[in-house]
């Protein structure tokens, strides 16, 4: 588990929003599998070298958006229906990405035009059509 | 041990004003952060919760109690520069401690001794300011404190050891207990804090919870095609805690509302505006330094 | 218990068993290197190789070496009896012209006794008499003041640099203050007492010491023991409220005490000199060795009787080493790091 999470302190996101983006991350991914048990706060605290209380937040968040379950007195496990969420976190993850990477587009002074060609561009080399 | 307040403080050293009207509350079970820049107040403050210094004005409570002898059984503190007596040994030191607080844990000062690699045998005198450091830390955490302060408590020590200091705060905090300190390795603050004060010329600049810090403020940045430009009072506006001008760049922090306001100040008519990410260094540092313009420019009468 | 300061003490007083220490190891070598010479079975032998000289030697039932010198031509007779480790016991009569008083003076535990009958001197020596306990005390005293100015400094020692450790423990200021005076006054008394130690046992070295509390020695006992006591606080009081010169401070308390009470001793006629007499002597009463007065000679009289100015004095002392140490006390509750 704790090679799987990694924070960077010194990022402008809060550890905590990154804690939950990785969690999410990895139960889209299917590195965390259904039912599959997490460490508890404390352990993830010292893990990672981080406040418990900022671990603490990450997991109530994630409980909230139901991606995971705390049971008292035996710890924090993925929901399976926490795993089926996958398609729409791997959305939520992507189109943040997509967001992010047109408006550097925008604020470098990018047309829509050239935006569409450079998406274009990018989208062939990673998703490359089948050749006939 | 629950709430730390520190209501109204005021400490003077002669004409100079070490702490001007402090107040802040310091929950329990968390780790707070104290930053600023040398002389801000942060060791004076210290200093008057400890009843080491008097204020002049304002008061300490804790659990809504002034401080007095026996709560010092339940507070550790570290101190910024080593108050260590030179002729003692440390195993004297170890002994000094068992003797004054009753839930001293001798076998457990061994082992931090011992993982700080100090020698135990030596005297004060024939240790470096990094040994004598992790001598204090090592006393200050075997004590079983509720509230653990710690002024600096990695100056002069090396990475390794440095690490370590920042794995027993989390430790201490993980435990159930308190940490209050302040460093000068903001990196240590970030991970090691869940509260943080910041601290400039005796006054409280900034406080808050350090990840809605960084997810909240933020610097909408703009960038105008020439120097002649007019912000259209968004530099007025509530959230925008501060205004930098340089040249064709306006940088503004803004405290909530970051998009909303990059979409304001596009229409201003500039060429390239983006949000940029603060980490807490940039937090601190724009928190302590002047601005460098506040007010609307008017076209090219103003010169930078 | 003010650990930090027992520490301090424990080792000064290290320091003090050490020099004792070699003082007696230095007895003892005189002692071995003088045997030869101090029995009077030696100096007897000086003389009876001489002529004109009748030299008897007899033992006594009790086992006394008794040693019978004539010198008919003088006309001196000289008896020694010599009861070894138990002490010696000499008569000498001689014929004498001059008219001197008879006289008594004892140093140490030797007594010298002398007696005119016409134109005959008879003179008693005796050793092993009692020492008066006050030579003990005086020896005594002298380290207990020199470890009690070293020891004076507990508060100021702590401010330099020690304040975040010293207040920050869980007892009250005062009760820390208590302690660490505490440790002082024990660490002064053991030293008097470690002197004394030294002396009894040199003493053992050369004879079987025999002491007299009597008297005079009661009262030196009494004051030899509150008179470093008083200083120690007097000293501590000084170096609590000047603490960041406290070196300078313990420096000079010696040599500004003994100025003060020269100044305060002479008698100028001018008026300058008169005047500073004055302000010497009223500081000299801040002083607790102003009160301390050597007698002419130890008498054996009446505890009080004979010294009037004891209680007074003894109670200056102990007044002083109160109210000085309560103004040191009252310095460190308002002490700031």
């Amino acid at each position: 588990m704790p090679a799987v999470l990694t924070v960077d302190p010194r990022s402008g996101v809060p550890i905590y929003l990154q804690i939950i983006e990785q969690v999410k991350r990895s139960v889209a991914l299917g590195v965390l599998q259904a039912g599959e048990q997490l460490p508890t706060v404390k352990q993830l605290s010292i893990d990672l070298t981080v406040n418990p209380n900022t671990v603490a937040r990450a997991y109530r968040e994630l409980e909230r958006e139901q991606v995971i379950e705390t049971t008292p007195g035996r710890g924090s496990f993925v929901r399976p229906d926490g795993v089926a969420e996958s398609p729409r976190v791997a959305a939520d993850i992507g189109r943040a990405a997509l967001t992010a990477a047109l408006r550097e587009a925008k604020a470098v002074g990018l047309g829509r035009d050239e935006t569409r060609a450079l998406f274009e561009a990018v989208l062939e080399r990673w998703f490359p059509t089948e050749s006939t | 041990m629950s709430t730390i307040t520190i209501s109204n403080l005021h400490k003077r050293y002669g004409s100079v004003a070490a702490v001007d009207g402090v107040t802040l509350e310091i929950p329990t079970s968390s780790v707070f952060g104290i930053l600023g820049p040398n002389g801000a107040g942060k060791t004076t403050i210290f200093k008057c919760m400890l009843n080491l210094a008097q204020p002049n004005a304002g008061a300490i409570r804790y659990e809504g109690r002034p401080l007095s002898a026996p709560l010092f059984e339940r507070i550790a503190y570290v101190p910024e520069r080593s108050v260590l007596y030179d002729w003692m040994t440390i195993a004297e030191h170890l002994e000094m401690n068992r003797r004054a607080y009753a839930t001293f844990d001798s076998g457990r000062a061994g082992e931090l001794l011992e993982q700080f690699n100090v020698d135990r045998r030596k005297r004060a005198r024939a240790l470096s300011k990094g040994m004598r450091t992790a001598a204090m830390v090592a006393f200050a955490f075997a004590r079983n404190a509720e509230v653990l302060i710690l002024d600096e408590p990695t100056g002069g020590l090396d990475p390794v050891n440095q690490r370590h200091v920042l794995s027993l705060m989390i430790n201490e905090a993980a435990r159930g207990n308190s940490v209050i300190f302040s460093s000068h390795q903001i990196g240590q603050v970030e991970r090691a804090a869940e509260r943080i004060a910041i601290v400039d010329r005796g006054r409280l600049v900034l406080e808050g919870l350090v990840d809605d810090l960084k997810a909240d403020r933020k610097i909408v940045e703009g960038i105008f095609p020439d120097t002649r430009f007019r912000l259209d009072g968004i530099a007025d506006d509530a959230r925008v805690a501060r205004t930098d001008r340089t040249e064709r760049i306006v940088r503004l922090l803004v405290t909530a509302g970051a998009d909303e306001i990059a979409q304001r100040l596009s229409g201003t008519g500039a060429t390239a505006v983006r949000v940029l990410d603060l980490n807490l260094e940039d937090i601190f540092l724009y928190a302590v330094s002047p601005a460098t313009a506040t007010t609307d420019v008017i076209a090219e009468e103003r010169v930078l | 218990m003010n650990y930090v300061e027992w520490l301090r003490v424990r080792n000064l007083l290290r320091i003090v068993a050490i020099i004792l220490g070699v003082l007696l190891v230095l007895a003892v070598v005189l002692r071995i290197s003088v045997a030869r010479y101090t029995t009077p079975a030696h100096w007897i032998s000086q003389i009876e190789g001489q002529p004109d000289v009748k030299v008897q030697h007899v033992t006594l039932p009790d086992g006394t070496k008794r040693t019978i010198v004539d010198h008919p031509a003088q006309g001196t007779h000289v008896v020694v009896d010599d009861r070894g480790y138990a002490g010696t016991h000499i008569v000498v009569t001689e014929p004498t012209k001059s008219h001197h008083e008879n006289d008594n003076f004892s140093v140490g535990s030797v007594s010298v006794s002398e007696s005119k009958h016409g134109s005959v001197k008879t003179t008693v020596i005796d050793t092993n008499g009692a020492v008066p306990m006050i030579y003990y005390m005086a020896l005594a005293d002298l380290v207990a003041l020199i470890v009690a100015t070293m020891l004076a400094a507990p508060f100021a020692r702590e401010a330099d640099g020690h304040l975040e450790v010293a207040l920050t423990k869980p007892i009250p200021r005062a009760r820390y203050a208590m302690e660490a005076i505490a440790a002082d006054v024990a660490g002064i008394i053991v030293a008097s007492l470690l002197t004394i130690a030294a002396l009894y046992i040199c003493q053992l070295l050369f004879e079987s010491p025999r002491l007299d509390f009597s008297g005079v020695n009661a009262r030196a006992i009494a004051i030899g023991i509150a008179c470093p006591l008083a200083w120690y606080a007097l000293v501590c009081a000084a170096t609590t409220w000047m603490h960041r010169a406290f070196g300078a401070v313990l420096g000079f308390a010696w040599p500004v005490a003994i100025l003060v009470g020269v100044l305060a001793a002479i008698h100028p006629r001018n008026v300058v000199g008169l005047f500073i007499h004055d302000v010497a002597w009223v500081l000299s009463r801040f002083n607790p060795i102003s009160y301390v007065t050597f007698p002419n000679e130890p008498t054996s009289a009446a505890f009080f009787a004979s010294d009037p100015t004891f209680l007074p004095r003894l109670a200056v002392m102990l007044l002083m080493f109160v109210v000085y140490s309560g103004l040191a006390m009252v310095k460190w509750q308002r002490m700031e790091a």
